[in-house]
């Protein structure tokens, strides 16, 4: 028997996981290039509804099932996944090369839909650019909730399980087994992408992005491309939020349209964001545990709180209450957040000395000849 | 059927008008971008449900305490964050954000108040059709008629407040040029405040009115947000008679536009309203970043004199 707070605990790092990323990504965009990004959710619903309804299609097709509009039936769905986990229980390889495909061909449509709504973004500026990003993600939404043969429409499609066959061999307990994998691969995913962020933050490329937030009229006099700066940056972070949400999808084990709210996918990691601190990887990652620990712990234990407190409502929208209180507040007291940026150094001082001394040796060495 | 279709269009554009007229107001004065409008309309909703519902009379007797509300939300949204920030010279991605950490404070307050009638007064708060609180005056239902006095009423009042009043000009110098006004001798403490007092107020009697055709839910302010924005942005954000225009013509494209789409396309173009709105704000920013108030009537003068030159042959 396991204890169900084992189970809180990896819902909790399987959530950190993506949403790490997503505020990674978000934090690229805003932190580091200063582009007011209120529509994140676009490039998760792409990531999303790349393995939902793009590559799982492919898999059907190739194994000889329906994959065309009568896939996203939800009458016929639950049947063909059903066909493709029990091909994955027997074949290893399948799965895994499913798994990693889906999260490639996830991260090549994220990078594409960057770029395309850089395109009609690149004249606007600040709130403008904002409110457009906003609408975009919520046009895509809209779509895939009420055309149906994308991802289902209203009711969710199922996402075959590349891990399904741990499921098999592990008994009665194989469900957690299962679990545990792919919340152990998430949190792998979410590191390699926390140091890929990093050595970007230190890159020429990550400085360019940090001097076009500072000042863009300095930039420019630089012989900055701003747009070109723009467009690059929209297009790494919306990698990266393609990815969390190709990962979530095959964590929830179902894509449903309706789940990705601007709430959920946008104002949440904005939330994290700020109280960690903006700018900063590591403040990122306590800001979305934090946020993340106290959320699941309300949601978890909310009829017991309700009980002791004598509460007259819903503990629940406690949630909001304290997610709006720690924006207005850090924004107030603390705009750098929990743990604030720090300048970039790119190397050690000492190392850079020895460097130096290096050089001049050198230069000594030619001289001395002549 | 048509005849119903067209007042519902009527009452919602008026609704949006008045909603994009305050985020217009509060952006031309203190540059804020106001995502708690959303949740500010939702309270709107709330009091006049909760108003005839426990009290059993007139709706519309319930409209000035929902501009009360209104005001003394957008009030403590200025005391608590906003003035802060705006002394402190704040990014404009910074103000929005601290509008949505009150936006979000708002919802949950709703919710909280929603469980609250459930439980004390045993109603049922989270599906509300004020619809058949509403009566016929005439042929026509009171709300159309409502909403149109009301619109009118706010245009009249504004124009009288803009251009007669000191308070009023004031408000339309700081969206000029802030700190030459200030150094005329204006505060723009007050010029803030009063942004703030009216946008709440028109925040809570749009969405009071809004109710009337859109079915009332505590995610109410959140799914029409992204239309007001659409209408103010479309009309031009730096103009409050700009906020009304926009809205009137995304009120009447979502529900007119796409019942007349519905013939050539068949029906289930219904199910992309609001996608009608995003495109039509995309639009705008691509072309006419400055909305339609920005176009000046003297070029579209001259380019009609050209127009008329060319075509009788070019005599100068």
């Amino acid at each position: 028997m396991i204890p169900p707070t084992l189970y809180l605990l990896l819902s909790i790092l399987a959530e950190f996981a993506v949403f790490f990323i997503v505020t990674l990504s978000l934090n690229l965009e805003v932190g580091h290039t200063g582009i007011a990004q209120f529509g994140r959710v676009l490039a998760v619903e792409a990531g999303a509804f790349t393995v939902g309804g793009l590559t799982s299609r492919l898999l059907a097709w190739i194994l000889g099932l329906p994959a065309g509009v009568e896939y996203a039936d939800p009458l016929r769905n639950y049947f063909i996944v059903d066909e493709i986990n029990a091909a994955f229980s027997e074949n290893v390889a399948l799965g895994l090369g499913y798994f990693v495909l889906s999260l490639v061909l996830a991260a090549i449509v994220g990078a594409l839909l960057g770029w395309l709504t850089s395109r009609p973004a690149i004249r606007l500026k600040e709130a403008y650019l904002g409110i457009s990003l906003l609408a975009y993600g919520e046009m895509l939404m809209w779509i895939a909730y009420n055309y149906q043969p994308i991802v289902g429409g209203t009711i969710a499609v199922g996402i075959p399980d590349p891990f399904r066959i741990i499921q098999v061999k592990g008994g009665p307990e194989g469900g957690f087994y299962r679990n545990i994998t792919i919340t152990f691969v998430m949190l792998a995913i979410a590191l390699l992408m926390y140091f890929l962020a990093e050595k970007l933050t230190k890159s020429p490329f990550g400085r360019t992005l940090k001097m076009h937030r500072d000042c863009e009229i300095a930039a420019s006099a630089y012989g900055l491309d701003l747009v070109k700066t723009r467009t690059m940056s929209l297009i790494v972070g919306s990698t990266l939020a393609a990815l969390a949400g190709a990962l979530y999808v095959f964590y929830a084990g179902a894509c449903n349209a309706g789940a990705f709210s601007r709430l959920t996918w946008t104002f949440w990691p904005w939330a994290y964001m700020m109280l960690g601190g903006v700018g900063s990887n590591l403040g990122i990652a306590v800001g979305v545990i934090i946020f993340l620990t106290v959320r699941v712990l309300i949601v978890q234990y909310r009829f017991d709180l309700a009980a002791a407190l004598h509460l007259p409502f819903d503990p629940i929208w406690l949630e909001y209450t304290i997610a709006g209180l720690a924006i207005i507040l850090i924004v107030l007291f603390k705009p750098s957040g929990l743990i604030p940026e720090k300048p970039v150094t790119t190397l050690p001082r000492d190392k850079i000395k020895s460097i130096l001394k290096s050089i001049e040796e050198k230069q000594d060495e030619k001289e001395s000849p002549t | 059927m048509v005849y119903t279709l067209v007042e519902d269009a009527i009452i919602y554009a008026c609704s949006l008008g008045l909603l994009a007229c305050g985020v217009n107001l509060i952006y031309t004065s203190t540059k804020t971008f106001n995502f708690s409008h959303g949740c500010m309309s939702t309270w709107g909703v709330y009091i006049i449900f909760s108003g005839v519902a426990i009290f059993g009379v007139n709706l519309y007797y319930f409209f000035p305490i929902a501009f009360l509300l209104g005001a003394l939300l957008g009030v403590i949204c200025y005391i608590c964050i906003n003035g802060p920030l705006l002394r402190r010279q704040a990014k404009p991605v910074t103000l929005m954000m601290s509008t949505l950490g009150f936006d979000l404070i708002l919802y949950s307050g709703i919710q909280i108040y929603a469980d609250f009638l459930t439980y004390t007064f045993k109603l049922y708060p989270r599906m509300i059709s004020m619809r058949m609180y509403d009566f016929i005056i005439g042929e026509m239902r009171a709300a159309t008629i409502v909403a149109i006095t009301l619109t009118t009423a706010t245009i009249m009042a504004f124009y009288i407040f803009m251009s007669k009043t000191k308070l009023g000009i004031a408000v339309r110098a700081i969206s000029e040029n802030p700190s030459l006004t200030a150094l005329s001798g204006v505060r723009p403490d007050k010029v803030y405040l009063t942004a703030w007092i009216l946008g709440g107020g028109l925040a809570c009697i749009g969405g009071a009115m809004m109710s009337l055709v859109v079915t009332g839910t505590p995610v109410m302010g959140w799914l029409v947000i992204i239309s007001v924005f659409a209408a103010s942005i479309v009309g031009g954000v730096n103009s409050v008679y700009g906020g009304i225009m926009g809205g009137f013509i995304i009120g009447l494209a979502e529900f007119l536009g796409s019942y007349l789409l519905t013939f050539p396309l068949g029906s289930w173009i219904l199910q992309y309203k609001p996608i009608i709105s995003l495109i039509a704000m995309t639009i705008t920013l691509m072309v006419l970043p400055t909305g339609l108030v920005g176009i000046k009537e003297t070029r579209l003068a001259k380019k009609f004199k050209k127009l008329t030159i060319s075509s009788r042959g070019g005599e100068i």
